[in-house]
């Protein structure tokens, strides 16, 4: 059973050589004829296929096309080409804590978080206690998110982020934050997500977790899937090619 | 969309507080200002219209009307900028974002209203028993805002002084049908130039609901329900196409 499955994926990006971010500049441009643009073509012909329940490393020099990839599998970015489809319910964690507001408490973001992860209203009032709890914030509850520490923050916005459910999780790297206790609970949680079956896509710089938690690895270099196997071998292939 | 109604109804709750939130009079004030401004253009204009009927009301009901358009269009035209990572870190239908700005604005407007039925009371004497249909006249109009909105906020995205121009052309626009002013001084040739403006129609229609107790004649409903419609259609259709770069210009 494929969870995933990106066929033909290509994207450019538009880099003008002036940017021009008013209606007034435009107009110039236009009329001074000083439109032009480079394209950088930031993924090529990408084709792939992920199972369900398996964890995919991807991974590749910065500027590879990683995060592109990932966001797009987000839908958060549009493809030039080809087509992504996916099945279930898929949480993107780019980031911890869209959403957050900092006038509001730390309870009503929850809320607002919850529904932004995909999870109703009744979902987020059962799961309410456990979320505080995980955090360990239940003396927080109503205290304005500005005046959240750096920590507290990420604990609150993870612990609501891992008990949203979805089927597939996208991680950008967002577990390279935080304290030596928040990376161990993040990678528990990920043994146990995967325990469950979930499909994960995790970007990362660092070999060390792509080896201990991806079975398959997804080498990208110059927007091109290089290789695509065994974490093992695709991490020998990734160091051949920096040298 | 309808999936999303909880987060459309958690963003709509969280941008009505951050409005209200660090201001003095907080809620107050956004009552208090609308009548502040009729009251100067009141006290300004009743000599030079002391012969028009009713003309402190007909004022008041124009200039609600106007600043409801004048808010919710401004709040959706930044309805996408402000709020860019749930537009660069996470999924969900763009559309959310500008909806829950034009509800949280309709919200005040709704709010508004209640407070200017005592007043029309008090200057009529009398409350009008069409009033009642206030809803269906504000929510076309709310129509036609959200799909304003939704063109204007798409821009936005692109074109980061459209909201320094729309401030200008709403400045402008309040002149361009009978709200400070009856339409009766205006000279005969310009009238029908009046008559395209589907804001000339709103405003007939508000006026006779809430003071004269008349039905809408038909042309006045023909025009506006077919501009919003219109409006919605344009916006939704601009937008989809404009929001698929979104991520890549926020």
């Amino acid at each position: 059973m494929t969870a995933i499955v990106v066929e033909n994926i290509s994207k450019k990006f538009r880099i003008p050589h002036e940017k021009k971010r008013t209606l007034f500049h435009n107009l110039i441009g236009i009329i001074k004829r000083q439109m032009s643009y480079e394209e950088f073509w930031a993924l090529k012909d990408i084709n792939f296929e992920i199972k369900a329940g398996e964890t995919l490393g991807i991974i590749g020099k910065n500027g590879s096309g990683k995060s592109t990839l990932l966001k797009i599998l987000a839908r958060v970015l549009y493809p030039d080409t080809g087509t992504v489809s996916q099945e279930g319910k898929v949480a993107s964690f780019l980031e911890l804590g869209v959403g957050f507001q900092s006038e509001l408490t730390a309870e009503e973001n929850v809320y607002i978080y919850g529904s932004i992860l995909g999870m109703t209203r009744s979902e987020v009032l059962q799961k309410y206690d456990q979320i505080f709890d995980f955090a360990e914030l239940n003396n927080f509850k109503n205290m304005k998110l500005k005046n959240y520490s750096s920590g507290m923050y990420l604990r609150l916005a993870f612990a609501t982020a891992i008990h949203a459910n979805p089927d597939t999780m996208l991680i950008d790297e967002v577990f390279a934050v935080g304290d030596t206790a928040f990376q161990k609970k993040c990678s528990d949680k990920i043994t146990e997500f995967q325990n469950q079956g979930k499909t994960i896509v995790f970007v990362s710089h660092s070999m060390e977790s792509v080896k201990q938690i991806c079975q398959r690895t997804l080498l990208l270099s110059g927007g091109k899937i290089v290789s695509l196997g065994p974490t093992e071998n695709v991490i020998k292939k990734y160091m051949e090619i920096s040298q | 969309m309808f999936e999303y109604r909880e987060l459309i109804r958690n963003l709509t709750i969280a941008e009505l507080k951050n409005r209200y939130q660090n201001t003095s009079l907080g809620f107050l004030w956004s009552l208090l200002s609308p009548f502040l401004m009729a009251l100067v253009l009141w006290f300004v204009f009743k000599n030079l219209f002391k012969q028009e009927p009713n003309f402190a009301i007909n004022l008041i009901v124009g200039i609600m009307m106007w600043r409801f358009f004048a808010t919710a269009t401004s709040a959706c035209l930044q309805g996408i900028v402000s709020k860019p990572n749930l537009v660069t870190k996470v999924y969900l239908p763009r559309q959310i974002l500008v909806l829950s700005s034009a509800l949280s604005a309709l919200i005040g407007s709704l709010l508004e209203f209640v407070v200017l039925i005592p007043i029309i009371y008090f200057l009529l004497g009398y409350l009008p028993w069409t009033i009642i249909l206030y809803p269906f006249i504000h929510f076309i109009f709310f129509l036609a805002i959200y799909g304003l909105g939704l063109l204007l906020s798409s821009f936005y995205v692109y074109f980061r002084d459209l909201s320094q121009i729309w401030e200008v052309l709403i400045s402008i626009l309040i002149y361009c049908s009978p709200i400070i002013y009856p339409i009766s001084v205006v000279p005969a040739y310009l009238v029908k130039y009046y008559m395209l403006n589907p804001i000339t129609h709103f405003v007939f229609i508000y006026r006779d609901l809430m003071i004269n107790g008349q039905l809408p004649s038909l042309t006045n409903l023909v025009v506006v329900v077919l501009f919003a419609l219109i409006m919605l259609l344009i916006g939704n259709l601009v937008f989809s196409k404009l929001q698929r770069r979104f991520a890549e210009e926020i």
